[in-house]
């Protein structure tokens, strides 16, 4: 069986304003399916251009990424598309819900980018919603709710599509501990229905719950330990 | 996504900042509306114009005794040249272009009734030129071949003569003295309202009495023959105006024995050719360029409004594209947006420009214009075609206005917007 993520020698160069940043630096990873993966690293350490990668918003400048085994930069534009919206869910820091939607709309959404018709749109995020406990909110916008209840429903959202591999960016990050850990039980929950799970962080307590832990500084792997902390 | 839903969620943007969409929609609604109630009221003033400058005959050519040119003649021979009945029978022969010719004579004259006394315009005529003027008559008959023959001594009436010289209890049969002469009135005119294009008194205050009668009453004193004031030749249809000039123009000349290109000795006047040298079409023409040029604004009003929607919705579009949206999808649902932004502003602005130009040919509005002006103010005249034009015009404004935020919407790196600062 192939493994749900492999890297191999992955640069990313890009330019902000006219300085050049050399995000990431020649990493090389292998991530198997079903495993549950931290990566932490100080800010700028290229944990978040690590990411945009897995979840193919970006490419690599050099290097190649396989996802399941297929070759991402061998996939086109449309094809990226349709990894993101099938394969892949996303959970980031400050939730992106869209604020004219409401929670049910917003959990819908990538239901709408795969052409599912519009009552089983309405039934699969209604569903989503519930594993969140937030069946209640559905109709509700995030300006309406509070931010551990819009960060579950991002999760929803991500969750609606049944990826089997999960982004989370700094899942907590904007959120008090007791909510923190609400995100972390939710995610761990999805890691036991048998997805890959990825929670990028910079917070050392979280960082040091999942099995396998990553570390990245200046673009390069620091270190890469499996076990009980 | 299908174009529906892109709609749909379009018009929930739309919703989501109302005072904002209408203030952009503003200078779209106005072009619209100019554009539609423009053009329907250059249709109007063409036919208003075109009604008003052939009150007195439909493709009428015209014309008077004329002078020989110094262009065309020694200066010894500066004649003065009349017309005759034979003129009249010479064209009713030759003009193959024409299907009805007449002779007209006029003067001012004075008619009484009942004590009262007007000086009007009293016109010899003859059954053709009845014809050619086309008035409907309100009641009675008008002259006849028989009146013509015999030189009875009959009178038609125009409308608004009637009113004033017979007041409210003159009708047909009535007797009316002209210049101490009796006539008996046989027929009142309809109304023709404002000409124009006249050639003296307009129809409603003219009296008709025979040809031949006048001829006989009031002879020219210098003159030995019977002479016509003018000669009034109609055209079988609007194209053959021109060619039935030429012909008339011809035959003239050749019985006064001057040039054919003397317009001086044959002057021969025209409404349709007056129409022609009327700036109807360009003044519509630079009405609907000015339209146009509003819609256009409008149109960059909406370019302005979307950019900047496009602008701030980054972040959005790339959670789109995180979520499995495809540049297309993008690009269709800001493309779908700017066409339902404008698809709404140009229905208010069919609904505004279209009901301005109803609400001005309503009789209510109609009713309102004092009588005197009613026949110079054009009735806007709304079609499909106009309306087809507006929504033409529209559709390229949508599409200039959607695609350029569309395309710079689809170009949006999802990772550098997703970015935490």
């Amino acid at each position: 069986m192939t493994a749900a993520i492999r890297l191999a020698d992955v640069h990313k160069r890009y330019a902000i304003g006219e300085t050049e940043v050399h995000a990431l630096r020649g990493l090389d990873l292998e991530i198997e399916r079903g495993e549950y993966v931290s990566v932490m690293g100080p800010s700028g350490s290229g944990k978040s251009t690590l990411l945009e990668i897995l979840g193919c918003l970006s490419q690599p400048s050099a290097g190649r990424y396989w996802l399941h085994g297929v070759a991402v930069d061998e996939v086109d534009a449309d094809g990226l598309a349709r990894l993101r919206g099938e394969a892949i869910g996303f959970v980031f820091q400050a939730f992106n819900l869209l604020p004219r939607m409401t929670l049910l709309e917003n959990v819908a959404l990538p239901l709408l980018y795969r052409g599912v018709n519009r009552s089983a749109r309405h039934e699969r995020a209604l569903a989503a919603l519930a594993r969140v406990s937030l069946e209640h909110r559905a109709a509700h916008r995030p300006g309406e709710v509070s931010g551990g209840e819009r960060q579950r429903a991002a999760i929803a959202r991500a969750l609606v599509n049944r990826p089997s591999l999960l982004l989370a960016d700094e899942p907590t990050g904007n959120l008090d501990s007791a909510h923190g850990l609400e995100i972390l039980t939710l995610l761990e929950g999805i890691h036991a229905d048998g997805a890959t799970v990825v929670i990028v962080t910079h917070d050392a307590s979280i960082g040091a719950r999942p099995p396998r832990r990553l570390a990245i500084r200046d673009g390069q792997l620091e270190a890469d330990v499996r076990g009980v902390a | 996504m299908s174009p529906l839903e892109s709609l749909r969620e379009a018009l929930r943007l739309l919703r989501a900042q109302p005072l904002r969409s209408l203030l952009t929609l503003f200078g779209l609604v106005w072009g619209t509306a100019a554009v539609i109630f423009l053009l329907s009221w250059g249709l109007g003033v063409r036919t208003m114009l075109d009604t008003a400058f052939q009150r007195a005959g439909k493709n009428l050519l015209q014309t008077w005794p004329g002078k020989i040119s110094e262009d065309f003649s020694p200066a010894v021979d500066r004649r003065w040249l009349w017309y005759t009945v034979e003129d009249v029978a010479a064209l009713r022969e030759r003009v193959r272009e024409s299907d009805l010719v007449a002779g007209e004579t006029r003067r001012f004259a004075t008619a009484a009734f009942r004590g009262r006394a007007l000086s009007l315009e009293v016109r010899g005529v003859e059954p053709a030129g009845e014809e050619i003027r086309g008035v409907p008559l309100a009641s009675g008959r008008l002259i006849s071949r028989e009146d013509v023959v015999h030189a009875r001594r009959v009178l038609v009436i125009g409308q608004r003569a009637r009113e004033r010289v017979l007041g409210a209890d003159g009708r047909v049969g009535s007797w009316v003295r002209i210049d101490g002469t009796s006539f008996q009135v046989v027929g009142v005119l309809g109304r023709v309202g404002t000409q124009l294009s006249r050639d003296g008194a307009e129809i409603d205050d003219q009296l008709w009495v025979p040809l031949s009668t006048y001829a006989a009453l009031w002879p020219n004193p210098w003159l030995p023959v019977e002479m016509l004031n003018s000669i009034l030749v109609r055209a079988r249809d609007r194209q053959r105006v021109d060619a039935a000039e030429v012909e008339m123009r011809r035959v003239l000349a050749e019985r006064l024995g001057v040039v054919a290109e003397d317009e001086e000795a044959v002057p021969i006047f025209s409404p349709v050719k007056m129409l022609r040298r009327l700036p109807v079409e360009q003044q519509n023409g630079l009405n609907v360029l000015i339209a146009l040029t509003t819609l256009l604004v409008g149109g960059i009003g909406i370019l302005a409004m979307m950019l900047d929607s496009v602008q701030e919705r980054r972040s959005e579009i790339g959670v789109r594209l995180a979520l499995g949206a495809r540049r297309r999808d993008v690009l269709l649902q800001f493309l779908w947006e700017g066409i339902a932004i404008v698809a709404v502003g140009g229905a208010l602005g069919v609904a505004l420009g279209a009901g301005g130009a109803l609400l001005l040919a309503s009789d209510a509005f109609r009713g309102r214009i004092p009588p005197a002006l009613r026949d110079l103010v054009p009735v806007p005249e709304l079609s499909g075609v106009v309306v087809l034009l507006a929504v033409l015009a529209m559709g390229v404004v949508a599409l200039a206005a959607g695609l350029a935020p569309a395309w710079r919407a689809a170009r949006i790196d999802p990772a550098e917007t997703l970015r935490v600062e």
